[in-house]
């Protein structure tokens, strides 16, 4: 890849965690090894089962966490941001002032996300309902939100974690929506879902991740395939 | 994230949090002043109703301990808990953690402000004037203030690293409600050298003492220990400031694991 052209390379990345009191302390690697690339605007997508590690790898790549060993570059991105599924709100709290706190959380002044705000309740499509407390919401519009606020933030590169997979079908076909523009505009997207046909429609490449271990990476059409001849089997 | 962008951002999570906690409470805002009121009457019940050990103005006496107390006390144990319940925005991006123990500690200030200001207004319809000495009230909540904020950062750090501490941390702040004097005077120990003893190494014992000094008795606290605890809680601040900026994603980590 063209020194312009790439957007992360990450290199034997491993996670280990400890756990245990501390006369049975005993470390468990949730991640091993994983090495890819992810070209500049891309949507790169990552599959795997419950429990595989995708979402600890996304932390990493979030910045959220460090990994144990192995290196991870970053060419050109400046913010990082990770969405998952509405976690992190304030339940007292209405949407739009989760919304404020989420968005002045990756950095933007609080005039800069007031002005954002009325976006977000446009694209949630949550009306009403923004002015309410958090806790009055379904899982889905809980999602909404968390999207909503994800895709309007200024983020050099998006981490989307199963978001796709909560919310009624509109909302569904909205996303996939946003999501496809941003496919070809500037942001660099990660996707992580368990859904191989969201990964095959959505992204370029991809790789799959087997109790921390990428059992394939390349063309997500391909890689889809493999995914899901392993989920045939298993079931 | 500059550090005037996170003092925004740790005032408008406060704010939010006294809003989200007023808005399920029929009571409201009411609660600000009710709870303080509500410890200082049952500590008012026991010493001076029940075991008759009050004394002179006690009712005074033990607002004007009590109430910054409870400032102190409530800080520490919230602050405790503060990164941890962090956990789910900690989850999403990494960004400077200390807003978690400021918000906490500007929560717990802000309902200070009320109680004080209605606390003073109290004490003015009491016969208790203002004096000279009330000019120190400034520099000694000031010091109190920085002795809550280093104090709150430093329990957040320590639950994280070992979450067995926050047991300590809340028997701490304790053992500190009956060894700081709040319903008993620090200057009633017969023995002069405990009393500087107490006065000199439990920090809390001389702040509460000082209030008194200046609300009752019209008298200036020691100014160089004043000047010499805000000095020191500063230092403090300052070094658990720098574990913070460094440690940022060790913090998360052991957070979300």
């Amino acid at each position: 890849m063209a020194e312009r052209d790439w957007a992360i390379s990450a290199d034997k990345l491993s996670l280990t965690f400890n756990a245990g009191p501390i006369w049975d302390r005993h470390q468990y690697q949730v991640l091993k090894q994983i090495s890819f690339a992810v070209k500049k605007g891309e949507t790169f997508g990552v599959m795997g089962r419950n429990g595989c590690g995708k979402s600890s790898l996304l932390r990493i790549l979030a910045g959220v966490i460090k990994q144990s060993s192995g290196s991870l570059r970053f060419n050109n991105i400046g913010s990082r941001s990770l969405l998952a599924l509405g976690l992190g709100f304030n339940n007292d709290l209405s949407g739009r002032d989760n919304a404020l706190l989420s968005l002045m959380l990756q950095g933007e002044e609080k005039a800069e996300a007031k002005e954002m705000l009325e976006d977000i309740q446009d694209f949630s499509g949550l009306g009403e309902h923004f002015e309410l407390p958090v806790r009055t919401y379904s899982s889905g519009m809980r999602s909404r939100l968390g999207f909503a606020v994800g895709v309007t933030a200024n983020t050099d590169l998006l981490l989307i974690d199963e978001t796709l997979s909560v919310g009624d079908q509109h909302f569904k076909d909205k996303a996939e929506q946003v999501m496809l523009e941003k496919l070809n505009g500037e942001q660099t997207v990660i996707f992580v879902s368990h859904n191989s046909q969201q990964v095959n429609k959505l992204c370029e490449h991809a790789i799959w991740i087997e109790q921390g271990v990428i059992q394939a990476g390349g063309e997500a059409k391909i890689v889809a395939k493999e995914y899901q001849r392993f989920m045939r089997d298993i079931k | 994230m500059q550090f005037p962008q996170t003092l925004t951002l740790s005032h408008t999570m406060a704010v939010m949090r006294l809003k989200g906690e007023a808005s399920k409470l029929v009571l409201s805002y009411l609660w600000w002043v009710i709870e303080p009121l509500l410890y200082v009457a049952v500590f008012y019940l026991v010493f001076e109703k029940l075991l008759l050990r009050g004394g002179e103005d006690f009712l005074v006496f033990l607002m004007v301990g009590k109430i910054p107390f409870l400032w102190f006390s409530k800080s520490i144990n919230a602050g405790a808990n503060a990164l941890l319940a962090g956990k789910g925005v900690m989850g999403q991006r990494d960004f400077p953690k200390h807003i978690f123990p400021y918000s906490v500690v500007l929560e717990a200030s802000y309902k200070q402000v009320v109680v004080f200001l209605l606390l003073f207004v109290w004490l003015f319809t009491q016969g208790y004037s203002l004096s000279q000495a009330c000019l120190w009230l400034p520099l000694l909540i000031l010091s109190n203030l920085s002795l809550i904020l280093s104090g709150s950062m430093l329990a957040a750090l320590l639950v994280v690293y070992l979450q067995d501490l926050r047991v300590v941390i809340s028997m701490g702040t304790l053992f500190l409600m009956f060894a700081s004097g709040i319903f008993w005077d620090v200057r009633s120990i017969a023995d002069p050298e405990v009393q500087q003893l107490i006065l000199t190494f439990n920090p809390l014992a001389f702040l509460l003492d000082a209030y008194r000094q200046i609300l009752m008795h019209q008298t200036s606290p020691d100014i160089s220990y004043l000047l010499v605890l805000t000095f020191l809680s500063l230092v403090l601040l300052g070094l658990v400031h720098w574990v913070y900026a460094r440690q940022s994603q060790y913090i998360a980590y052991k957070v979300l694991s």
